[in-house]
């Protein structure tokens, strides 16, 4: 006889994980899902830490997977709220090994403040929502969706509910999955978000959901159950077990994957039955889908649409509409294929997109990174500009304060500082913070660099903590960088991102180093300060277009056809002559 | 469309489109037309391309279009571009002396457009070639090359001078209200009629 475990439905999801060849999990306690990192942080093979919210649990999940491990991470419901900035962005640049994110939802708030039904962030974010209804169904369901994960390059959200994290069953376990880990390949079309790329994946994310449906349509985990009784029962979750046993007599149409729904699937339960239910718990989530087939159900009028439920509710909910008369009207009217918006035609002028500002002081950190192999996972603002040709200094930009989190989980998936984040000083103080907190109390590899240029330049020179200026100009205090780190127990260096020679050598020695720490560049934003010490001078014979000063990415250099040329715009800030070799570019002021 | 006119304005961010823009929301509006303009900002000061629209009429419902009756572009590639929204009976008023090369130009990757008038002729569009760098330089500032162009994009608007007059003092900040008006009136006073041109 084949060995037989009891577990809880957390347990047999952790112990689903590392059977499905998860090397890395990472979560938020939150009831009811607190045990399944708890359990996975115990079973061989597969690291485990807990991260300081579920937005940088999520981030370091995303960059576990990046680094080619298959992820699990794991909140209750209303963490996946603090989640949602990077769920929402990460259903765009998918995974490159399986990231499954468990989503434990707490009908009845038996210890939650709002009973949200997590349902729709799968609709929300175009993705696959898989829900167990037991123990057995949490183990075998966690390896089916990182094979889901992977064929269709998206997260998939995994719902249990109090009743499956907390209930407990017999397993009998799987053989284990082998899974090599994938590589990382560094692919900006994918992993950076600017609005170019983004717009591409968006396409990728609605056909995405299509192919979803078809998959949906043929999955194991959709069953159709015939009963004998003229009565058919459409339901997910826990909220099956007890359809199963108030009503033993009914036809299933049984969704382990109920997200996309399958709309044949929902017809052909009607090809045999004259009445249908939905149970579910919450919102009518599939219901409302049903209804949008044209096909009559019973649902919200007589399943409650909050709380529990269990056999005997559902039993005494539906018990009266079956002595009435069946509805006539039985023939579903499927929903076209979305159309995509058409594409734009391709350029025929030189295309000009955004760039880092000629004299952007911050441009000598990208000059000096890109020397380095390392990915630099980035972040939301102008310095998402520093990803643009010739720099190609950054790999990746998902969600305000984002780039932390995913350094710190593909360097800790890696085993080693393979990748540093690259973050300005107001998106910082917006959520990098935490994700640098979680960092090192996760004592994960990395350098941060903070492009401190004491403003939200991006969107208009707004004031942040880090300046203390507030909306009406007057003037709060302002947080100093270096100290903050410092409190949290992070070495911090600050540069002059001015002086290029000291900022390469500074750089290289927190990359060469072991262990965390952050690196602060500042250097005013060139469009406040607007200082213009006059334009560099080159010195056509010194010139050989050897292309290094080209390199740096400044719109106020032009290649000519002996030597570069300064044109319109140079402020005179130095970085071209700080790269120059043969001392053939001379600052304004000291030409003799 | 629908007695609406469309006016889009075209540069590099930075070059003060969205002002120009709202010169003449504000002008349209002294004028008793009905007004709406819409714009993108954020990247727009990062040397991107910069579109903004502004459409005027007796009733106007949408603010944005992808044709235009008029463009307005500072600079010479971005008027080139501009050409694209305009059908035949449309007006091009350009800096035409204003170059400012994206990267993909400077590495030699994509080549300038240069001849501005032959792909106008070859549009079907009037070109009302502007060098906007000089008059704006005239009037004291390199910056009032926007206000510069409007003055010459006068000649193909149906506002009358107070109207200009009343959208300049709306829209633009006092201290520079004086500069402005005189890169408007140098502007104006640099195109030709059509009549007297034809004649």
């Amino acid at each position: 006889m084949e060995r037989t475990l009891f577990l809880s439905g957390n347990e047999a999801l952790a112990h689903g994980a590392a059977r499905a060849g998860a090397t890395f999990a990472c979560g938020y306690p939150g009831t009811p899902s607190t045990e399944i990192l708890e359990t996975i942080a115990r079973l061989e093979g597969v690291h485990a830490e807990w991260c300081v919210n579920e937005k940088v649990a999520l981030e370091t999940a995303i960059g576990a997977s990046r680094a080619g491990r298959r992820t699990l991470v794991t909140m209750k419901h209303v963490g996946l709220n603090v989640a949602a900035d990077p769920l929402l962005t990460l259903t765009e640049t998918g995974v490159t090994a399986g990231l499954v994110i468990v989503s434990a939802d707490d009908p009845n708030m038996n210890s939650s403040q709002n009973e949200q039904d997590n349902r729709n962030y799968a609709k929300f974010a175009k993705i696959p929502m898989l829900e167990p209804s037991d123990s057995q169904e949490a183990y075998d369901f966690v390896a089916e969706a990182f094979a889901l994960s992977e064929e269709f390059d998206t997260p998939v959200l995994l719902r249990p509910t109090t009743r499956v994290s907390h209930g407990r069953g017999q397993i009998v376990p799987g053989v284990p999955v082998a899974f090599e880990p994938r590589e990382y390949v560094k692919d900006v079309t994918k992993h950076l978000m600017v609005p170019q790329w983004a717009r591409l994946r968006t396409r990728f994310v609605i056909e995405r959901l299509q192919r979803l449906r078809v998959r949906a349509e043929e999955s194991p985990l959709n069953v159709l159950e015939a009963g004998t009784a003229d009565f058919g029962i459409i339901t997910s979750g826990i909220s099956y077990v007890y359809a199963r046993e108030a009503f033993p007599k009914a036809w299933f149409l049984k969704l382990g994957m109920s997200h996309p729904l399958p709309y044949r699937k929902v017809a052909q339960l009607y090809q045999h039955v004259s009445r249908v239910a939905v149970v579910e718990e919450l919102d009518p989530f599939l219901e409302e889908q049903v209804r949008m087939l044209g096909l009559p159900v019973i649902g919200k009028e007589a399943i409650p649409a909050n709380g529990e439920l269990d056999q005997d509710v559902v039993f005494r909910a539906l018990e009266p509409f079956l002595s009435r008369r069946p509805p006539r009207r039985r023939r579903a009217v499927f929903p076209p294929a979305p159309r995509l918006a058409d594409l734009p035609p391709a350029p025929d002028l030189p295309v000009r997109p955004p760039v880092l500002c000629a004299g952007c002081k911050h441009r000598s950190v990208f000059t000096a990174l890109r020397r380095h192999k390392v990915a630099a996972m980035g972040d939301i603002g102008c310095y998402m500009l520093g990803a643009d040709p010739p720099l190609n200094a950054l790999d990746s930009s998902l969600c305000m304060g984002a780039g932390i989190g995913i350094m710190a989980g593909f360097n800790k998936a890696l085993g080693r500082k393979a990748s540093v984040a690259v973050i300005g000083d107001s998106t910082f103080f917006h959520s990098g913070i935490t994700a640098l907190i979680s960092a090192h109390y996760n004592e994960a590899d990395g350098v941060v660099l903070i492009l401190d240029n004491r403003t939200t330049a991006m969107t208009g020179h707004q004031g942040t903590p880090g300046s203390g200026v507030r909306p009406d100009l007057t003037e709060g205090p302002a947080i100093d960088l270096q100290k903050l780190c410092e409190g949290i127990g992070v070495r911090c260096v600050t540069v002059d991102a001015t002086d290029y020679g000291g900022l390469k050598a500074a750089l290289k020695a927190e990359i060469d180093a072991p262990g965390l720490s952050v690196f602060v560049a500042q250097a005013p934003c060139a469009l406040m300060v607007r200082e213009n010490l006059g334009a560099v001078i080159v010195d056509d014979e010194r010139c050989n277009l050897c292309g290094l000063c080209l390199e740096i990415g400044c719109p106020a250099i032009a290649p000519g056809d002996d030597a570069v040329s300064i044109i319109d715009g140079c402020t005179g800030c130095g970085l071209c002559v700080a790269v120059c070799r043969r001392g053939a570019l001379i600052p304004a002021g000291e030409t003799s | 469309m629908n007695g609406v006119t469309t006016v889009s304005l075209m540069g590099v961010g930075g070059q003060g489109i969205l002002l120009a823009a709202a010169i003449i929301a504000q002008t349209a509006s002294a004028a008793g037309l009905r007004v709406k303009t819409s714009e993108v900002h954020g990247m727009a000061q990062r040397g991107g391309s910069v579109l903004s629209t502004v459409r005027f009429g007796k009733e106007v419902w949408s603010p944005v279009t992808h044709s235009a009756d008029v463009v307005i572009a500072t600079e010479l590639l971005e008027g080139h571009r501009g050409l694209g929204l305009l059908g035949p009976e449309g007006a091009l008023v350009c800096a035409v002396s204003t170059r400012i090369p994206p990267g993909s130009v400077l590495r030699g990757e994509q080549a300038y457009p240069e001849d501005l008038q032959a792909a106008a002729a070859a549009h079907g569009v009037r070109l009302i070639a502007v060098d906007a760098e000089a008059l704006a330089r005239e009037a004291g500032t390199l910056r009032a090359v926007n206000v510069a162009l409007l003055g010459a994009a006068s000649a193909v608007l149906p506002f009358t001078a107070e109207s200009w007059q009343r959208g300049l003092t709306a829209a633009v900040p006092a201290k520079i209200l004086a500069v402005n008006e005189r890169a408007f009136a140098l502007g104006r006073d640099a195109v030709v009629p059509e009549d007297a041109q034809t004649s």
